[in-house]
C-alpha cells in the first residue's frame, strides 16, 4: 500500500474507533489549502531515518466537534481540551506514520505533539521535503492531514 | 458474574500527558465493563512513582512519549523501587514497535496496547490481567 493509502487508512482508523466520527477523503476539495483561517493545527515532528512533520490542520468548528466526541462537552472557543485533543490526532497520526516508515520503532523518533491555532496563518513547507496532503470530509467541515518528508 | 464481583475493589493508575486520552482510556474501561474501585491519573513519569508511593494501586496503564519522565524510564526507576515494583504495568501508546515494546517488556511492562484502540481491545489485553 503506497504511504498516501497508509495515512487515509490511518485516518480513517482513528476517527472511527477513537473519535466516533465518519470522515471520506474530499476528492472535490484542493490539496493546496493556502493560508489556513481560523484554524487548529496539531503537528508532531519525526526525526531519524526519516524526518519531517505530521500536522492536521482542523476548522475551528470540526476541532470542536472532534473535542465534544472525546470528552462529551459542548465548546465554543479554543482552550486546553482543543488543543490537548488535536494535539492528540496528531500524536496517534505520527505514531501510525512512524509505525509504517519504521521497522522497529527505535530508528524513528517522535516529538511531543504541539498545537498551533489562529485566525489567518501559514504553514511552511520544510525545503525541499516530499509533501502528502489530503483533504478530508466530516459532518463539521473539511480539514487536512499533511506528511512532509525530507528527501 | 462472580468474577465480576472479584474484580471489584481493584485501583488503576492511568499515566498520560494528554488528560483527553486519559478520560478516553477511563471510559473505554467502563465500556469494556472493567470496573475499578478507584481511577488514579498522572501525567507523566515522575508523577505517576509519586501515586504509586502513596496509593494501592493494583494496575498501571501508561503512555511511553511523555514529557519529564517517559515511559521507559518509568518502568526503569519503578524496577527499582522495592515497594512498588511488582505493580504490573501495561504500555498503551502509539509507539508498538518491536524494539520499543522490547525494552518496555525487559523493564516489567506485562504487555502493550496501541493506540487508536476500541474498548473491545481493551478487555481483550487487560481483562485476563485482573
Amino acid at each position: 500500500m503506497e504511504l498516501r493509502e497508509q495515512i487515509i487508512a490511518s485516518t480513517r482508523e482513528i476517527f472511527t474507533t477513537m473519535v466516533m466520527m465518519d470522515i471520506d477523503v474530499a476528492t472535490e476539495v484542493s490539496e493546496e489549502y493556502g493560508r489556513l483561517e481560523n484554524t487548529i493545527t496539531g503537528v508532531i515532528g519525526l526525526a531519524g531515518t526519516h524526518k519531517g512533520v505530521l500536522a492536521v490542520h482542523i476548522p475551528y468548528a470540526v476541532a470542536f466537534a472532534i473535542t465534544g466526541n472525546f470528552l462529551g462537552i459542548e465548546l465554543q472557543e479554543i482552550n486546553e481540551d482543543v488543543e490537548d485533543a488535536i494535539g492528540e490526532i496528531a500524536n496517534m497520526l505520527g505514531g501510525n506514520i512512524k509505525g509504517i516508515l519504521s521497522e522497529k520503532g527505535r530508528d524513528i523518533a517522535l516529538s511531543l505533539p504541539s498545537t498551533i491555532s489562529g485566525s489567518e496563518y501559514d504553514f511552511h513547507s520544510i525545503k525541499g521535503a516530499e509533501k502528502t496532503v489530503i483533504p478530508f470530509n466530516s459532518e463539521s467541515g473539511c480539514f487536512f492531514v499533511e506528511l512532509q518528508l525530507e528527501v | 458474574m462472580e468474577k465480576q464481583e472479584e474484580e471489584m475493589g481493584k485501583n488503576v493508575l492511568l499515566v498520560d500527558d494528554s488528560s483527553t486520552m486519559r478520560k478516553i482510556i477511563g471510559r473505554s474501561l467502563r465500556q469494556a465493563g472493567i470496573d475499578f474501585d478507584n481511577i488514579f491519573e498522572a501525567s507523566d513519569g515522575v508523577e505517576a512513582l509519586e501515586v504509586l508511593e502513596k496509593e494501592q494501586v493494583d494496575i498501571v496503564l501508561s503512555d511511553i512519549n511523555m514529557p519529564n519522565m517517559d515511559g521507559i524510564t518509568f518502568l526503569k526507576e519503578k524496577s527499582t523501587r522495592e515497594s512498588i515494583k511488582d505493580i504490573p504495568v501495561l504500555m498503551i501508546s502509539t509507539e508498538t514497535g518491536d524494539d520499543i515494546i522490547g525494552e518496555a517488556k525487559s523493564y516489567g511492562a506485562i504487555g502493550a496496547i496501541k493506540k487508536p484502540f476500541t474498548p473491545d481491545k481493551v478487555n481483550e489485553v487487560l481483562g485476563p490481567l485482573l
